[in-house]
């Protein structure tokens, strides 16, 4: 239509400063870090930098460490996330049912608490809260007669720590989404449903389930990277530790390229993680959205 | 000492002694006159949140007044101030003053990133303050935190070295009339007599961070003859005397507290002033900590005694930071920081440094009157700084990466994932893996560390 036809200045006017912003942000040290991957480049030993192919992902590929760092980040994200879900799920569906608006208008805010809680901090504050001897956590178990656990020196427990922590951040975020996603059902499907069954199962399973998958979706594909990435909460809490118990695939980037300086295969190991992410997602959208409604 | 620093000392003592220039400021050289020409220079530095540089900054007003140079500081936690810096000069940044922990001095040495005390004084003979007096420093601390390859580059300025420090009160009540002089005892006397009733004997920090390299792994493998490396720079750490070492570590396990791989100094040092243990081997500079009733709790009870000796004999742990000029700094700025970095250090300034909580590495001040009564720790620490090992972690670019591997294996091994000897073994093939690509093997860097 010649009337809304907008004329290609006003259009760069608009995309042009979020295409430039992308490509500052985003883009530019993406080529960058590909760059950096195909060399030696070491921060404490730039004079011999050198253009070396494919060894540095040759390296990575064939790297126990890399590998085992990747597996314990699988771990906690096939942990997390459905306790996540579930959690949130349940949540979700308290507050979709009638009554009580002001007390579920209060837990609504107070669900965006521990998301806006900065990483770190939840670090900083597991530290505190889960020390062995003077944490109030162990305190509190101390009067219910259980004796102290060793939350952060203990492989085992520093991991469930990691997912604790991780729930209790990330499950009012899905408990939102899918409390956002039960808003669209249709009343009137819904009440139709609850004549027919009293099982509030079926219910879910057959009318409110299809129209949650889309924030589903969301959450894993969102959870997931960030999973991928959890990096400020353990570096606080366990900096990667006892041993490497904790060591998820973000931290040892972070200490390849920032501990050991070598930016070569820390760029090799994102680079290797975001293909790794991309395909992740792919594999979501492709699965779930076939069961959309 | 090697050739090349006992040359930068002769240099130093000419220049004050021989050189007319010099020997003229001598009657007349003042601070104020010296940094007029770069008054208004701003200094850009980082500090660690630690007692020295809180010391350091109490005095720095005196400094800006005099000089009317400004110091501007950036404060870092400890595990983020070689990053920062590292990433400060490849990108050719603001600081001015390089801050050196003595194991990245290689590091900043080989990337032309500090400059050689020498050519600060041939660039800036007016500078440089008659009385710098580098034999005033211990000369192991200035070796270790100052000098690579024989040239000098930075002065010491905030030095540690390990003690022992103990809760005499919980000592005397278990029978004992002073601190443990040898591990064998902390292990066979010390170790059993005081765990017991939820209370430990010891604590030795260890949390996978420069903490288990430097303070737990290194600490224990010295004392009973071991190294990291051998003359060859092939790894020593399969030895028998470094898996003495080790072993001992791992027995001696017994006697600290549920969770030590968890424990960096806060927690060591909170041990102890809380009494949950008996003794700590930690840096020096936390004397200021537990002999403040604020944060301790065991007062009069706190002494303080050289770490205990092994096979080897006494090997503490030796760290501790040097201030250098940053080449990426630009004349005026190089001067100024100069003039800082020879201030804070002075030897007319260490008292008070020493007064507001700082450790200076000057001699002069420890020989003073009355200085042992004032600092309990000073005896212990003069008597560290005379047999310590400047290479008690290799000092070399590549100690920050091989620290990574020391502290992940190092870690596995307390936690009994890995034995001891298993862990050993591969510290020391990816160590030598990490040497190998930096062209110590093929002759491409001398074998210093």
């Amino acid at each position: 239509m010649a009337g809304s036809a907008v004329s290609r200045r006003t259009l760069w006017g608009f995309i042009g400063p979020a295409i430039l912003v992308l490509a500052a942000v985003g883009i530019v040290p993406l080529v960058y870090a590909v760059y950096t991957s195909l060399h030696y480049f070491n921060l404490t030993n730039l004079k011999d930098q050198e253009f070396i192919w494919f060894a540095n992902y040759a390296h990575v590929l064939t790297d126990d460490t890399f590998w085992a760092a990747m597996g314990r980040t699988f771990i906690l994200l096939v942990t997390a996330l459905p306790i996540q879900i579930a959690l949130g799920l349940m949540i979700a569906l308290l507050l979709h049912r009638p009554g009580l608006t002001f007390l579920k208008t209060i837990t609504r805010l107070g669900l965006v608490l521990p998301m806006a809680t900065t990483y770190a901090v939840v670090g900083l504050l597991g530290q505190v809260m889960f020390n062995i001897k003077y944490g109030v956590v162990n305190q509190m178990l101390g009067w219910v007669g259980i004796a102290p656990i060793d939350w952060i020196g203990d492989p085992d427990n520093a991991f469930v720590l990691v997912i604790f922590w991780d729930v209790w951040q990330w499950t009012p975020f899905c408990a939102l989404i899918l409390l956002a996603g039960l808003t669209t059902v249709p009343d009137e499907i819904e009440e139709a449903a609850r004549l027919e069954t009293k099982s509030w199962w079926t219910v879910l399973r057959h009318i409110q389930l299809p129209y949650l998958v889309p924030g589903l979706v969301a959450i894993m594909i969102l959870r997931t990277a960030d999973t991928l990435k959890l990096f400020d909460m353990v570096f606080t809490l366990t900096r990667g530790g006892p041993g490497n118990a904790t060591e998820f695939i973000s931290l040892l980037i972070q200490r390849t390229g920032f501990r050991s300086f070598d930016q070569g295969v820390a760029s090799a190991q994102a680079v290797v993680l975001l293909a790794i992410t991309v395909v992740l997602s792919q594999i979501y959208i492709r699965i779930f959205y076939r069961e959309g409604p | 000492m090697n050739i090349r620093l006992k040359s930068a000392l002769a240099l130093t003592t000419a220049l004050t002694v021989v050189s007319p220039a010099v020997a003229q400021d001598q009657s007349g050289w003042s601070l104020a006159e010296a940094a007029e020409p770069y008054a208004g220079t701003t200094v850009d530095v980082v500090f660690l949140l630690r007692p020295g540089y809180e010391a350091a900054k109490e005095m720095i007003p005196a400094f800006e007044e005099e000089t009317g140079i400004e110091i501007n500081i950036t404060d870092l936690p400890y595990e983020n101030a070689l990053g920062e810096q590292v990433r400060d000069f490849v990108a050719q940044g603001d600081l001015d003053v390089a801050l050196i922990d003595l194991v990245w001095i290689g590091n900043f040495a080989q990337n032309d990133w500090i400059v050689p005390m020498a050519a600060i004084e041939e660039q800036f003979p007016d500078i440089i303050d008659p009385d710098l007096d580098l034999d005033d420093f211990f000369p192991l601390v200035l070796d270790a935190f100052g000098s690579w390859d024989g040239t000098v580059y930075g002065l010491p300025f905030d030095n540690y070295s390990g003690l022992l420090f103990y809760n005499s009160c919980m000592l005397e009540e278990a029978g004992f009339d002073g601190p443990p002089e040898t591990w064998e005892a902390v292990m066979d006397d010390y170790g059993p007599a005081l765990t017991k009733d939820g209370k430990y004997a010891y604590a030795l920090q260890s949390k996978r961070n420069e903490t288990q390299s430097a303070d737990s792994f290194a600490r224990m493998i010295w004392p009973f003859g071991g190294s990291f490396l051998d003359a060859e720079f092939r790894s020593n750490l399969s030895s028998e005397e470094s898996l003495a070492g080790l072993n001992f570590r791992q027995e001696l396990m017994q006697y600290m507290p549920e969770g030590i791989v968890a424990y960096d100094h806060a927690e060591a040092v909170n041990a102890l002033a809380q009494g949950d243990v008996a003794f700590i081997t930690e840096w020096s500079s936390f004397y200021s900590t537990l002999a403040d009733p604020d944060t301790s709790r065991i007062g009069e009870c706190l002494a303080i005694a050289p770490e205990p000796a092994g096979p080897a004999g006494r090997k503490p742990a030796l760290g501790g930071f040097s201030l250098a000029v940053a080449e990426q700094a630009d004349d005026d700025e190089k001067a100024a920081a100069w003039l800082f970095i020879q201030w804070i250090t002075s030897k007319e300034n260490a008292r008070q440094y020493l007064d507001l909580g700082g450790v200076p590495a000057r001699q002069s001040v420890y020989e003073e009157e009355g200085i042992a009564e004032s600092f309990p720790f000073v005896p212990a620490l003069v008597e560290s700084w005379q047999e310590g090992v400047p290479e008690f972690r290799p000092r070399f670019a590549e100690w920050p990466e091989i620290s990574e591997v020391v502290q992940q294996y190092g870690t596995q091994m307390m936690l009994g994932e890995i034995t001891v000897e298993e862990g050993a073994e591969r510290i020391g093939t990816e160590m030598e893996a990490i040497l190998d690509k930096a062209g110590y093997y093929d002759g491409d860097k001398p074998l210093i560390q």
